[in-house]
């Protein structure tokens, strides 16, 4: 267990002005892009790395987990103002939210918004270095048969979970999982699909691949869809006395926000369902367990604390199987993993040996980070309100020019633009197509360390799959992994009788 | 029922393409780039094999059961969007490919207003104060980041 001076000291660090002025520009960064529709949490981490080239490991985390924050909680004002999410998993609080701004209360219905999204992401942060600790403290005592057992494990749970269906979840995973060997082979130094590109000898550029797929394959979607929905017009905060929350009313939404943390963080720590499970998931509860349920869909702000509260505070809770075992639960986890990568880090249990004090410092930054969300959405209300007016058509090219210019600045040069180019139309079929993005990028991410756990288990046991009966772990991963594949082929065909017998 | 048809001949198009990326993988790509050389542990290749062989089991799959699903509802396998839809989803890719070709030329830095200008103009945006601010301080920003702060130059 950490002891009581790291975690001082740790919190010193995060209290510094260089910190908090990092973490604020972060969160302060997210909410815009939160607020703007058609940008999300995942475009704006992916351009958002290279900025983070010239900042310190810590300030560079820092910053992307303040941006990650932002961004979930200011997608609620978009939700609400705009009925158009700025993030997919805010959907459920336009259910609420739009309908209570339409009926004179923008103000009220977004600072149920904001506190909600505050307490379920500060508890959540909370929760995850209450467990993460000693989790990472038996991971460490993981061999190469575990780790790869419950690498392989995560890769399924995540296919199948992760949305849409499994057979296209696992054929995105079997893409990641080739992109991830290019390179060279690090035990028999062999190159590896690199097609003789000298760029391609340490493995694909982690940049180019997630600005690609991620940010200007975005871009491109948003054009297509932007030719058919040219925008609407915002609610107004207007001057109505009536519209402002009271103590009373916040008083009455907090049990749901309690109720609504829990569901958030018990999805998020679970890889690859992602934030808008968690805030549908919640919501739907929310309404059940209501003695009005009939109110909700009509301007309820328990509806919008239980989306917002359960948003929320999925993010902190994704990061329990990233730093605790090293896997990343979801893009935004994947696309830290790279920017630790970046800064020579190895993310995961073997962060609590080798760099203590940066993963409490860490901590202790995104705890900040929940309190600098709550100042800056307070205060900013009015500008936030102002910022959902900002065209499509302005945002779309701006942020088509800053996936190329962080590829420039990074001095990746033609190559890395082609790279970038050829990455953004593989995301946009794998969008257009609905193939599993997170099992795609988590898949890319963890092949390394998987082929390392493979082929030292490999080496270990000389070939003899019966050693597996005396790692209980190991076998206990590799079990629960095919009875987990042949229970999604079953429902997979279920579902497909289902809607035979409904088309016949 | 119409989505879902339409749903189904989109899963039947990637199915196949997926597959046949994945057959050109384990019989061409993999086996001659793949890398090669004695190993104790695991081949180069295995890896690479096994995500290949998982992709081509699940798209045959996926290709296969929307086939038997359009099959049964007689409905047609191929049916082709409108030109002008292909259209409209292919001319940003062009847009963007050309500035790529030219920034081998150019610096993105001078080419960087012509990016984002031409593209909220051909965006329906009319007023010329918005497209001249749009373009500009993106311009700017990048000029100021690398010339000034990071001091690499005009990239």
């Amino acid at each position: 267990m950490p002891e009581l001076s790291a975690i001082t000291g740790a919190f010193s660090d995060a209290l510094t002005l260089h910190s908090i002025s990092v973490i604020l520009g972060g969160v302060l960064l997210g909410y815009l892009v939160g607020v703007i529709p058609g940008l999300n949490r995942s475009v704006a981490i992916a351009i958002a790395i290279p900025l983070t080239f010239y900042m310190s490991a810590y300030a560079a985390i820092a910053f992307l987990i303040g941006l990650s924050k932002g961004t979930a909680a200011g997608s609620a004002v978009s939700a609400i103002l705009l009925n158009t999410p700025g993030e997919p998993s805010s959907a459920a609080t336009c259910l609420d939210g739009y309908p209570m701004a339409k009926n004179g209360q923008p103000r009220k219905a977004l600072k149920v918004g904001l506190l909600a999204s505050v307490i379920g992401d500060l508890l959540s942060t909370l929760l995850l270095i209450a467990v993460v600790i000693p989790f990472a403290s038996v991971a460490l005592k993981f061999g190469p048969y575990e780790l790869a057992a419950i690498l392989i494990f995560a890769l399924v749970f995540i296919a199948g979970m992760a949305g849409g269906s499994f057979l296209k979840g696992m054929a995105a995973g079997g893409m990641g999982v080739i992109l991830g060997t290019v390179g060279l082979d690090p035990e028999t130094g062999a190159m590896r699909l690199t097609f003789g590109f000298a760029e391609l000898m340490e493995g694909v550029p982690i940049l180019p691949l997630v600005i690609g797929t991620l940010a200007l394959s975005e871009m491109f979607v948003q054009l297509d869809e932007y030719r058919r929905t040219k925008g609407g017009s915002s609610v107004r905060l207007g001057h109505n006395p009536d519209d402002d929350l009271s103590y009373g009313e916040f008083k009455k939404t907090l049990p749901t926000i309690f109720k609504s943390t829990g569901v958030g963080a018990f999805v998020g720590a679970l890889p690859g369902l992602g934030p808008s499970v968690g805030s549908f998931m919640a919501y739907g509860l929310a309404k059940r367990g209501a003695k009005d349920p009939h109110s909700f869909g009509k301007g309820n702000p328990n509806g919008i604390a239980a989306a917002e509260a359960a948003d929320n505070a999925v993010i902190p809770a994704s990061y329990i199987p990233l730093f605790g075992l090293g896997i990343p639960g979801s893009v935004s986890a994947a696309l830290l993993v790279g920017a630790f990568m970046i800064h020579g880090i190895q993310v995961g249990p073997l962060m609590l040996r080798d760099h203590p004090q940066m993963l409490f410092t860490i901590f202790a930054g995104m705890v900040v980070a929940s309190l600098l969300m709550l100042a800056v959405g307070w205060y900013g209300l009015r500008i936030f309100a102002k910022v959902t007016n900002v065209p499509q058509n302005i945002v779309i090219p701006v942020v088509i020019f800053l996936c190329l210019a962080g590829i420039q600045v990074q001095g990746y040069g033609t190559f890395g633009l082609l790279t970038v180019f050829g990455f953004a139309i593989f995301g946009y079929f794998l969008k257009k197509h609905d193939y599993s993005f997170v099992t795609f990028l988590v898949a890319f991410i963890v092949t390394p360390m998987l082929e390392m756990n493979l082929r030292q288990s490999v080496i270990l046991s000389g070939g003899e799959i019966s050693i597996l009966l005396q790692r209980p772990i190991a076998l206990f991963f590799v079990v629960a992994t095919v009875l987990m594949l042949l229970h999604l082929a079953w429902s997979s065909y279920r579902t497909y009788r289902q809607r035979r017998s409904v088309s016949l | 029922m119409t989505t879902d048809i339409a749903e189904r001949r989109k899963n039947l198009w990637s199915g196949l393409g997926v597959t046949l990326l994945s057959c050109w993988l384990l019989i061409w790509i993999i086996p001659r780039y793949g890398g090669s050389g004695m190993a104790f542990g695991m081949h180069p290749q295995r890896l690479a094999t096994l995500g290949a062989w998982v992709m081509l089991l699940c798209a045959a799959a996926l290709a296969l059961a929307s086939l038997i699903q359009l099959k049964k509802s007689r409905a047609p396998l191929f049916k082709l969007p409108p030109l002008s839809n292909i259209w409209h989803q292919s001319w940003p890719f062009f847009y963007v490919l050309l500035f790529i070709g030219l920034a081998t030329f150019i610096p993105l830095t001078w080419l960087a207003p012509f990016i984002v200008g031409t593209l909220v103009a051909l965006l329906g945006e009319r007023r010329w104060y918005v497209i001249l601010l749009a373009a500009a301080i993106p311009t700017a920003a990048l000029y100021l980041l690398t010339v000034h702060l990071m001091r690499i130059g005009v990239v």
